[in-house]
């Protein structure tokens, strides 16, 4: 197989590996944490859904936009390299939104739990 | 085939690759969103918004695709574009790395629009109750 190929699908591998590792993490506490905020499943749900999006979506999108243009007869340790670049990027990126979605979270809390004690 | 034709085919999969990515995501949300939604108090604006959520995500998977120019300093004529297929292949990474990115950020809109609405509606949590059935 084209080491070119080889070493993007090895970035594409962990680059979903990151999202579903964190998701699985995460899931009960925030289905908990949502579950007692909200009185609708429907947006349970939802923020469950999304939030799996956005963490499949982002990694994604930066492990795509990696390129791996190497030269031919490059050697192992400059794929590795690239790899390394990626993989950086992929983590950035979802690490970024992860921020977002805590801070929305957040304010879904804080809102809905100041509308309770009103 | 030719780097012309990879450039006339690629171009054209990306963009139909945006429109389904679009629609996946909108089926996956539709159903919790439209429950999210029907919690808003007046009666026409779950219809609306129910109708505006696949613009909601197909719109920005467009908007990601045409974002990325072939067009850049090294590659300003038609000729220079088509001459490398390495360069061609690394723009369609970098349109559908755009597209999910541009979908991820409509994600995390439609999010903040779903808060307002548990706000404002009637979606928010039902600890009073409980707390007025423990006392």
């Amino acid at each position: 197989m084209n080491l070119d190929l080889c070493a993007f699908l090895i970035l594409l591998a962990i680059s979903v590996a990151i999202p579903t590792i964190l998701f699985r993490l995460l899931r009960p506490s925030l289905n908990d944490l949502l579950r007692h905020t909200l009185k609708l499943q429907a947006g349970v749900t939802f923020y469950l859904r999304s939030f799996l999006l956005v963490l499949y979506l982002a990694a994604l999108s930066a492990a795509i936009g990696t390129s791996f243009d190497l030269k031919p007869g490059s050697r192992f340790m400059e794929y590795v390299w690239k790899d390394a670049e990626g993989v950086s990027s992929s983590l950035e990126k979802t690490l970024w939104f992860v921020a977002v979605y805590l801070v929305l979270i957040t304010v879904l809390v804080a809102t809905l739990k100041v509308k309770d004690d009103e | 085939m030719t780097n012309d034709r990879y450039l006339i085919v690629s171009y054209f999969v990306c963009a139909a690759l945006s429109i389904a990515l679009g629609v996946l995501v909108y089926l996956y949300l539709r159903r919790p969103f439209a429950g999210v939604a029907n919690a808003a108090p007046s009666r026409n604006f779950p219809s609306m918004l129910k109708r505006l959520l696949p613009c909601g995500f197909v719109l920005p998977a467009l908007l990601g695709f045409v974002s990325v120019s072939y067009r850049s300093c090294d590659h300003s004529e038609y000729a220079e574009i088509i001459a490398n297929r390495g360069y061609l292949v690394a723009k369609n990474q970098e349109q559908i790395s755009s597209i999910l990115f541009y979908i991820a950020v409509a994600v995390v809109f439609w999010n903040l629009v779903a808060l307002l609405l548990l706000r404002v509606g009637k979606g928010g949590g039902d600890r009073t109750k409980s707390r007025q059935l423990n006392e």
